[in-house]
């Protein structure tokens, strides 16, 4: 049952199910289980981006005359940012490349991963324009109580697929005492871990980010902070794509299209499923609260913010198959978030920004004499 | 063959939508509805609409999951009239 990085068994990837059949071998693309995910790894790929193509510079002007409330907001939510990518740009690789057994999940879940380490990326970017030394703001991401329960409950699902996962590929099924206490291994077990999981990540990916992604386009509407709000946007849209993947996922195993004891799994662990999501609604309140401790800023508040979450938790449950939980709250009390999420409005054109690693254009194009002189004719 | 049918969303008055002028979301955004929506080109699925009956054809292929009995209104044009739930 170990992992093996080339599986020499012959199998056929059109009938493994999408986790936890047989490892993949041969990345091969010409024949697809679920073509939906090259599609995404297509859409993906076209929107990349470097975070030093955008001009943060005037961040910095911006941000010594914002108030000391604001300034909270605006740190504190790009920590938060921090962790959430910190956090996605390896777990889906450790968590499920593992276990994937689709040619084209598999290449999808790298690319996804890739992305969120640009996400990461720019944080730096962003925060080295703002402070000589930001090492505190970093630092405080592993102290940060308030951050802390937040990264608490988005990698524990992580780190118990992970951990049951490795059990499974060193000792197999049955019964492991590790430490003196015995965990019970089986394969319909990590399935429910892996269900659980991936319903969380669709929770962060759904919810989380967005609570985020408001906070920030409040400043761009004063226009404050616009250099950081053009990386968001950018974010914003790939992270979009990662959340119809992770709705891809698991409407395929709801619908009974991949794996039939997945679709039981779904049924049998829906209301965990529907937990998983109200707690990051709560969550992400209690946040809004943080944030907001000491004044709200114009455009934005915690009551605000929580509509918000409100909202888009409607939207996101509705996408997976639950109802609406929160009826009263069917339109958006944010609607100037929308023109920042549009992915049309989103253009990456480096010229624009006067970046000098603007690669193209770079190779060498001048000729010299010398340069024909062992041409013979 | 005519290319305007009638939209009823949510129950409302039915709305004149011609199908030759821009998707479907924006057809009735033209008619003052508040619509959900992110990306409007049919990767993010926040557009998503319940169809009651009626045909739809899709001019850009989603790429997020459409449900059964679902629509995205940000990449599709009518082909009957629709009652909708948005």
């Amino acid at each position: 049952m170990s992992y093996s990085t080339f599986n020499q068994e012959q199998n056929n990837p059109l009938t493994e199910p999408m986790f936890l059949g047989n490892s993949v071998n041969v990345a091969r693309y010409d024949q697809q289980k679920h073509s939906i995910f090259e599609k995404l790894i297509e859409k993906q790929i076209s929107f990349f981006w470097r975070p030093e193509e955008i001009d943060v510079s005037r961040d910095r002007i911006d941000f010594d005359k914002l108030t000391a409330s604001e300034k909270h907001v605006f740190i504190s939510n790009l920590k938060y940012q921090t962790l959430l990518d910190s956090i996605q740009g390896r777990s889906p690789n450790i968590a499920l490349l593992p276990i994937v057994s689709l040619p084209e999940l598999e290449t999808w879940i790298e690319t996804w991963s890739f992305f969120e380490t640009i996400h990461s990326r720019s944080y730096t970017h962003i925060l080295r324009n703002l402070f000589s030394d930001p090492s505190e703001v970093f630092e405080d991401i592993v102290i940060n109580e308030q951050i802390k329960i937040r990264a608490n409950d988005i990698s524990q699902y992580y780190d118990d697929l992970i951990f049951y996962t490795q059990l499974l590929q060193t000792h197999g099924e049955g019964d492991v005492v590790i430490d003196g206490e015995t965990h019970t291994i089986t394969k319909r077990e990590i399935k429910k871990k892996l269900f659980l999981c991936i319903n969380s990540v669709n929770a962060l990916e759904a919810i989380r980010f967005y609570v985020s992604f408001a906070c920030t386009f409040a400043f761009a509407e004063r226009e404050l902070m616009e250099g950081n709000a053009k990386i968001i946007k950018l974010i914003a849209r790939d992270e979009n794509v990662h959340l119809t993947s992770t709705q891809h996922i698991l409407n395929l195993w709801q619908y009974g299209e991949d794996d039939p004891e997945m679709k039981e799994i779904a049924e049998e662990l829906r209301d965990e499923a529907y937990e998983i999501f109200m707690t990051a609604v709560k969550q992400e309140k209690q946040w809004a609260h943080y944030l907001f401790k000491d004044g709200s800023m114009i455009g934005l508040n915690e009551s605000m913010l929580c509509q918000y979450v409100e909202y888009i938790a409607n939207l996101r449950m509705q996408a997976i198959g639950f109802d609406a939980p929160f009826e009263n709250q069917r339109s958006n009390p944010l609607p100037w978030m929308n023109k920042y999420l549009v992915s049309d409005n989103v253009q990456v054109a480096p010229q624009e920004s006067e970046i000098t690693s603007y690669l193209v254009g770079q190779i060498d194009s001048e000729v010299n004499a010398s340069d024909l002189g062992d041409f013979d004719l | 063959m005519t290319n305007t049918f009638k939209v009823k969303v949510n129950g409302g008055p039915e709305l004149a939508v011609d199908a030759t002028e821009g998707t479907l979301l924006e057809a009735l955004e033209k008619h003052q509805l508040e619509m959900n929506y992110h990306c409007r080109s049919g990767f993010c699925g926040a557009c998503r609409s319940t169809l009651k009956s009626g045909k739809v054809r899709y001019t850009t292929e989603p790429l997020a999951y459409v449900r059964k009995g679902d629509i995205l209104p940000c990449c599709c044009v009518p082909e009957s009239d629709l009652d909708l739930d948005h």
